[in-house]
């Protein structure tokens, strides 16, 4: 081979590696792609993996994404329907699923993201404020459930000591439909209006609700508030307690007292009346006999030694000295 | 494809034309030849084997396209950019902080500031009141091909999910419940509604777990939730006191009580017997008066007298023919004639 020819098969090769190369392009799994000719989308979009021909030169690739992707919303200050201002951050997944309207419409990602933001802010601007807070911070009913049980709980027994904390504060109402359902209708609400731009949404997620800052220090009074009117109940049902125990105290005193004193009553009365009988048995053979040696007892143990007698020789203890 | 693809075609062709001029006068071509295949060869060697860590697995793409997925070990591919592999940590469990940060990351983060872990973390509850949440999510990738294929963000994803799903969870709460015994409760019904949501999402995620960290009221409401606990320690105390009034006066009232009763008891027995003792001896005593009754009679009455008299320290015996109480005669300490003749 002399120089020249081989420098043209080197040329020759090269070439044709550089055709080969403007008309094959591999796709991965999360892509897809348009293919334009001079701008214009040629037949249908191409979504499977792999490698793929297309018209070297005048056709041109179009990538896009086929995954889930995210869209941030910026946390937007919005009334509520019940006049609260909260702060709230929503988060969106979607996807591209008409690549063909997608790059009609809104050419690329980030002009999709000005739509979305359009759409999603309005979307979810308007379902807030046509709700009340609770809506949008509560899923369920389940908290008046136990709410209602709590306080019925409370109704039939006394108020009990540990349990004042438990009672709830704050404001539980009811609500008709609540922060998934929300995300629904901001999703139902946008769904069709993000169609037309080939875009599918899947799910609209209330990230973050939070209440705006001037807001959020009435509530954290309204908090500091409750605590204290609670702490206050807790320590008066202590004192209760304490007043509660101290009566039982003295009523437990007296009755034991009292049970005591009527026992001890009954018990020696018993007694007594029972040594009336057994006195009143033996003594009733012969009264007057009794009688004079009770006395003659009697004269014994009443009359202390040392006493001093005046007598009279009268009595009958004298009446030999008399007679003499 | 580009526009200018004439220029540098020329010039790539006169840098070889010059290149094998060159080469022409140092090598003979058929050196060069080896060489270069040599070269060719160990780069073709070198791009068709790879290692997967035990951690890990791979995701194999041929063109781009899903073709299997390997085992860790040493694999071979097909060389250059035919097939691709991406390697994806399935075994090690991963961990997402919210609210917070381990100090060892906060340096690394710059995304988020310490404002933004407060927004994380502060939480509106069921009653409208606000709770400062701090929680981890552990989790682990459980289908490579899902989550890569799937989602552009995953990490993005759960974290957005986490938070959306916990203030769903907490919003239906009371705030006592979030602070004191609803942590568990919260953790796990979080744990189960993210992993449904993923599953939704079908991006290849696996919760491991969730777990409630420090869980606060707002810093300026603290305390005030001080004083909540401090007021049941006192509500305690009262008690306890009240309790312990009890415990000091009732026991000894009570074995003061008990005491009476059988004092009441010893002196039931003591009458009855008291009295049935003397029933006996009166008995006895009247059985032998019977006998002799008017000499018994007297001699009881003068022995009687006879002690009586004796005790007297003064005896003043009155005449009855005497008017009035004069004139006495007494008999201090010596013995009267009347108490001499008596004995």
């Amino acid at each position: 081979m002399s120089p020249d020819r081989r420098l043209a098969t080197i040329v020759v090769a090269f070439a044709a590696l550089f055709l080969l190369n403007a008309s094959v392009y591999t796709l991965s799994e999360w892509e897809q792609v348009v293919i334009t000719q001079f701008g214009r989308p040629v037949g249908s979009p191409v979504n499977t993996a792999g490698l793929h021909f297309k018209v070297p030169f005048i056709q041109m690739v179009r990538r896009l994404d086929k995954r889930i992707l995210n869209w941030d919303g910026y946390p937007n200050q919005i009334p509520t329907k019940d006049k609260k201002y909260i702060v709230v951050d929503t988060t969106a997944r979607w996807r591209i699923i008409n690549p063909l309207l997608f790059i009609q419409t809104v050419q690329t990602e980030s002009g999709a993201r000005l739509r979305l933001d359009g759409i999603l802010d309005a979307v979810t601007r308007d379902t807030i404020s046509n709700h009340n807070l609770v809506e949008a911070v509560r899923n369920s009913n389940a908290i008046l459930e136990r709410v209602r049980k709590k306080s019925e709980a409370q109704k039939t027994q006394e108020l009990q000591p540990g349990s004042e904390e438990e009672e709830v504060t704050g404001e539980v109402e009811g609500i008709a439909v609540g922060r998934e359902a929300l995300s629904g209708i901001i999703i139902e609400k946008a769904r069709a209006g993000l169609k037309e731009f080939g875009i599918e949404i899947i799910d609209v997620q209330l990230r973050r609700i939070a209440y705006e800052a001037s807001v959020e220090a009435k509530v954290y009074e309204r908090m500091i508030s409750e605590r204290q009117r609670i702490a206050q109940k807790i320590r008066s049902v202590g004192l209760g307690e304490q007043a509660k125990i101290q009566g039982k105290t003295n009523k437990d005193l007296q009755g034991i007292e009292s049970e005591a004193y009527r026992k001890v009553q009954s018990i020696k009365g018993e007694a007594d009346a029972k040594a009336i009988r057994i006195y009143a048995q033996a003594m009733n053979a012969d009264p007057s006999f009794y009688e004079f040696v009770r006395t003659l007892e009697a004269y014994r143990k009443a009359i202390p030694a040392g006493s001093t007698l005046i007598l009279s020789t009268d009595n009958k203890f004298l009446e030999l000295m008399r007679k003499r | 494809m580009p526009q200018s693809s004439d220029d540098p075609a020329e010039e790539i062709i006169n840098m070889l034309r010059t290149l094998s001029a060159k080469l022409k006068t140092d090598f003979s071509g058929q050196g060069l030849m080896v060489v270069v295949a040599a070269v060719f060869g160990a780069g073709l060697l070198f791009s068709s084997v790879y290692t997967v860590e035990p951690s890990e697995q791979a995701v194999i793409l041929r063109f781009g396209r899903y073709v299997s997925t390997e085992a860790p070990g040493l694999h071979f591919k097909l060389p250059l950019a035919i097939d691709q592999a991406i390697k994806v940590k399935t075994k090690v469990i991963l961990q997402e902080e919210f609210g917070f940060r381990s100090s060892g990351e906060v340096g690394s983060r710059t995304d988020y500031s310490n404002k933004s872990f407060k927004e994380e973390s502060l939480t509106l509850t069921g009653d409208l009141n606000v709770a400062n949440v701090e929680w981890i999510v552990q989790y682990q990738i459980s289908d490579p091909k899902k989550y890569l294929f799937n989602a552009r963000e995953v990490l993005k994803n759960l974290r957005d999910v986490s938070q959306s799903v916990l203030r769903r969870v907490v919003g239906d709460r009371i705030v006592n419940e979030v602070l004191t015994t609803g942590r568990v409760e919260i953790a796990e019904e979080a744990h189960r509604l993210t992993q449904e949501v993923l599953d939704r999402y079908d991006i290849g995620i696996r919760i491991v777990t969730v777990k409630l960290q420090d869980v606060n009221p707002p810093e300026s409401v603290r305390p005030a939730f001080n004083e909540v606990n401090a007021a049941k320690q006192e509500q305690e105390q009262a008690i306890n006191q009240a309790e312990q009034g009890y415990n000091k006066v009732i026991p000894e009232a009570s074995g003061n009580a008990e005491k009476s009763i059988r004092d009441a008891q010893g002196y039931a027995t003591a009458a009855v017997n008291r009295a049935s003792g003397d029933a006996a001896r009166f008995r006895f005593m009247l059985e032998a008066y019977r006998a002799a009754p008017a000499v018994t009679r007297t001699r009881l009455y003068l022995e009687s007298m006879e002690e009586l008299y004796g005790r007297f320290k003064t005896l003043t015996i009155v005449d009855k023919g005497v008017q009035g109480l004069l004139p006495v005669f007494s008999s201090p300490q010596t013995p009267s004639p009347a108490a001499e003749g008596s004995r």
